[in-house]
């Protein structure tokens, strides 16, 4: 069984006019792959990610998360299973400004009852293999973009995930730091096995996974395998 | 718990004038509340000093006037108490347990050796002391071997002490050219303008007033429990009484009795109610307070809602979140409370060097409007739980405002 499994996910926004938002998606996500999903504002694709983050539920189909059926659950359940089986990297970073880095890292062994003493060790850790031990005391407001951004990949680490969600993980980076975020992330993925889902509109983002889902008007287009990473070139070009 | 308080002190830190302009008006809240609570207690404390000096299951029994005619006589008549109606008490045996008559007292001088001080002589009988509460600085009080031999003994006043000198005890003293030996002192009134000098009832009897009349009767009873039992007592000794002066049971002022049972029943109510009603007004001034607190913990709410989408994405649940901002506003109430609770408790102990201090003159005494109007554990311990329940319902709602929002709108927030 692979690592993520969707079967014909539906899910409208009811309102006024009701957005039929996702149009029965099948996807089949396994472990340790590198997965980049893109498409236009507007085809689904953050709404897919909220689907797989358990951010926001679905109306029909079902979702298996490491074998684990993933519907309808408490939001009391709902925040157990983020906290242990997913990570979030966020475009804006979503650190919390009044507390440093090392306690933005901790925060989610907080929520797992973990011991002050214990996480704190775990999270120097991560923030160590950031390189940035240096930077542990200091709040965000105090660091770069691309600082900030590792920050907040260390504390989407900490509890060894079952996949990690970045969702335009390098929006409001420069060029330069984009490329350092990403190789970092594709670090993760060959080093650590860590299986990762980018959600970009940035073909040179998505050039860096292993494989790319065109997501359109709320059905999955083209997957394309991306073993050579060549178009990272012809979206240069373009 | 070091990480809640971590997390508390920090929105707190975020947000000083804010959290402190809340907090003043919890701790206004509560500083009222103590301090009328702290003028209630001097009140009733005053209350009952004033008329500490019964014993709470007595009565007193005057004669009055008539105001009815009855048995050929006309309205108007002088009712005298006597002997014989210390007998008629032995009917009501089951109710009466100690009777006492005091004789028509006398004014008269005091004359030891040089010195003279002028006193209100009673007769009285050992029984009087078990009634009145005498409290006895030295020696002791009339006996019933003084009150069978008609003993020349006397009991004075510390009061009188101040003309006497210290030194009176088994000294001779001189009442109207009768010679009596002191055998007690007790503790008199300060206030009062003329001080008692207690003899034997027997001695008095047999000197100043050989006749069998009585100015007044006091006695306690027994076996009355609420203000109904007490009435029908009262009503039933009451009309046998003027049945025996030959007066219409009816006539409400033939006798007059005054019931220190009901009094204190009804003192003990109205000191019950004065409780309840600052009560009410100090949880009411309270309430604006708790108010703020809730309007302040909705922006804050408002605020964080980014804050708290973060955290639920990385695994926060709804009750870590509501705990968070209950424990918070509970924290901001019982802080500026327990400042308000101190200063009330500085204004009450204020209070009770100035103003309760200070003695008002009625004209034939003095009394102290407010006596030690300061507030016990009992209420600071009430007033403790009353600021955490209060801090809960301010955080409450915002709390569950808080839980609620999801963390894709809360992520969207800004």
């Amino acid at each position: 069984m692979a690592l993520i499994e969707l079967k014909d996910v539906n899910k409208t926004y009811q309102g006024a006019q009701p957005l039929h938002v996702l149009k029965g998606i099948n996807l089949d996500i396994e472990k340790g792959e590198f997965v980049s999903i893109m498409g236009a504002s507007g085809s689904g694709k953050s709404t897919l990610l909220n689907i797989l983050g358990i951010l926001d539920n679905y109306d029909t189909g079902t979702y298996h998360l490491d074998g684990t059926l993933i519907k309808d659950l408490s939001e009391k359940q709902a925040a157990a299973y983020r906290n242990r089986m997913i990570g979030f990297i966020f475009q804006s970073f979503n650190l919390i400004s009044f507390k440093t880095a090392v306690e933005n890292v901790e925060l989610p062994l907080y929520y797992q009852g973990m011991s002050r003493h214990k996480r704190r060790q775990l999270a120097m850790e991560y923030l160590d293999k950031m390189g940035l031990t240096d930077w542990a005391g200091h709040f965000p407001n105090e660091m770069s973009g691309g600082q900030k951004q590792r920050v907040a990949i260390a504390r989407a680490l900490i509890t060894s995930p079952r996949i990690i969600l970045a969702d335009e993980p390098t929006g409001a980076l420069d060029s330069k730091t984009s490329v350092e975020v990403m190789n970092l992330l594709t670090k993760l993925n060959k080093e650590d096995g860590m299986t990762i889902i980018v959600v970009t509109h940035e073909s040179g983002v998505a050039n860096q996974a292993d494989k790319i889902i065109h997501i359109r008007d709320g059905v999955i287009g083209q997957i394309e395998e991306n073993v050579r990473h060549d178009n990272w070139d012809s979206a240069l070009i373009k | 718990m070091r990480d809640l308080f971590g997390e508390i002190y920090n929105s707190i830190r975020n947000n000083k004038l804010r959290t402190a302009l809340t907090g003043f008006a919890v701790s206004w809240g509560i500083f009222l509340l103590i301090c009328l609570l702290g003028t209630g207690n001097g009140i009733t404390n005053s209350l009952q000093s004033n008329s500490g000096q019964f014993v709470q299951n007595s009565i007193q029994v005057y004669g009055g006037r008539t105001s009815m005619p009855a048995n050929g006589y006309r309205e108007g008549r002088w009712i005298q108490l006597d002997k014989g109606d210390i007998e008629l008490t032995k009917d009501y045996s089951e109710n009466v347990e100690k009777v006492a008559p005091i004789t028509d007292g006398t004014m008269g001088t005091i004359v030891m050796e040089d010195k003279t001080v002028s006193a209100y002589m009673m007769g009285v009988t050992p029984e009087y002391s078990e009634i009145q509460k005498v409290s006895l600085k030295e020696g002791r009080f009339i006996n019933p071997l003084d009150q069978r031999n008609a003993a020349k003994v006397a009991v004075l006043s510390t009061t009188h002490l101040k003309d006497l000198g210290d030194d009176v005890m088994g000294k001779w003293i001189t009442i109207q050219g009768v010679v009596f030996r002191v055998v007690g002192v007790y503790h008199g009134d300060e206030n009062d303008f003329q001080s008692n000098l207690y003899i034997p009832y027997s001695t008095y009897k047999g000197i100043f007033d050989p006749s069998d009349k009585i100015r007044s009767l006091i006695m306690t009873f027994k076996g009355i429990n609420n203000i109904k039992e007490s009435d029908e007592f009262e009503n039933g000794y009451s009309r046998s009484l003027k049945t025996r002066h030959q007066a219409n049971p009816d006539d409400p002022s033939a006798i007059w009795i005054w019931n220190r049972f009901s009094q204190n029943v009804q003192m003990t109510q109205a000191q019950g109610i004065l409780r309840i009603a600052l009560w009410i007004i100090g949880i009411l001034t309270l309430i604006s307070g708790i108010v703020g607190v809730s309007n302040i913990m909705l922006i804050t709410v408002k605020e964080r809602t980014h804050e708290f989408g973060i955290r639920k994405a990385i695994g926060a649940r709804p009750g870590s979140i509501l705990s968070l901002i209950i424990a918070e506003s509970v924290t901001i109430t019982a802080l500026f409370g327990y400042i308000g609770m101190f200063l009330g408790m500085v204004a009450c102990e204020v209070l009770d060097k100035t103003a309760g201090a200070k003695a008002v003159d009625i004209g034939f005494t003095q009394i102290r409007m407010l006596e030690n109007p300061t507030v016990g554990l009992d209420i600071a311990i009430e007033a403790t739980l009353l600021l955490i329940i209060a801090g809960t319902i301010a955080g409450l709602a915002p709390a569950r405002k808080a839980a609620k929002v999801k963390p894709i709108e809360a992520l969207r927030a800004e």
